[in-house]
């Protein structure tokens, strides 16, 4: 029994990767305003770091929950960015791991997080993709 | 922290996580069953959180982590149970799940850092 094709971003796999995207920003969010507030200097760029990934997945939670084409591209860069961030820092913290005497949210490509990071915004992108080019945020 | 409670928490988690999984598989939608199961969570995460913050002067290390996972905690359910019950699929299951586990694996780790410092 196949389900209906969801006509909303937050309809259907939506409302999971909403649900991944607000526990992703929740966790981040926390993660990076402890790190910032106590111990800053012990490792800025990882905190700093964190604190980027925070932002994008607050802006993917709420792109994705909201829906509509403006929202649709809001999210594609948003995950385009994560995309690039966690491959990116993944590949950093294993070749230079000086670079992150602490960890981050996207570092050894979000092994802290069950690689949730890694495979959440090719989710997102993935399934954004299909309400893009859409009028109104349905799927036709 | 008050140890039987976290295995309270992680065994109502785990209770939603069996019960989502039943349910998205016989397709039947959110019910008052599963509202009420993470509504009991609810209570239990919130009565650990006051408990925690409470009791946090007793901690070394991590405190702000310690603070800062427990105060988050206490969103996690009502948001899973809010964007759970406006889905019509299966998919809301999946969104149950997803919630539950976070509240268990940010428990455990709570305790965790509670043991370090015990």
């Amino acid at each position: 029994m196949p389900d209906a094709a969801p006509r909303h971003t937050s309809n259907g796999p939506g409302r999971v990767i909403v649900a991944l995207y607000a526990v992703m920003a929740l966790a981040a969010t926390g993660r990076s305003s402890v790190q910032i507030a106590s111990y800053f200097s012990r490792a800025p760029l990882a905190y700093v770091l964190s604190a980027v990934a925070a932002l994008f997945y607050i802006i993917a939670t709420i792109a994705v929950a909201k829906g509509g084409p403006a929202m649709v591209r809001l999210a594609l860069v948003s995950c385009s960015v994560e995309a690039v961030g966690v491959l990116a820092v993944g590949i950093v913290s294993y070749a230079i791991p000086a670079l992150f005497p602490d960890k981050t949210v996207w570092s050894h490509f979000g092994a802290g997080y069950g690689y949730v990071p890694l495979v959440l915004p090719f989710l997102g992108l993935w399934w954004m993709r299909r309400f893009s080019g859409v009028r109104g945020g349905t799927a036709g | 922290m008050l140890t039987p409670l976290t295995v309270v928490i992680v065994a109502l988690s785990v209770a939603a996580i069996v019960l989502a999984a039943i349910y998205a598989l016989r397709d039947r939608l959110f019910d008052d069953i599963i509202l009420g199961t993470l509504a009991l969570l609810e209570l239990a995460v919130l009565v650990q959180a006051v408990v925690s913050v409470v009791r946090v002067g007793a901690l070394h290390a991590e405190r702000a982590t310690f603070v800062a996972y427990g105060l988050s905690l206490v969103v996690v359910a009502p948001f899973v149970a809010w964007t759970a019950i406006k889905e019509k699929s299966r998919w809301s299951m999946a969104a149950v799940a997803v919630g539950t586990f976070t509240v268990a694996v940010m428990t455990g780790r709570m305790q965790q850092i509670w043991g370090l410092n015990a």
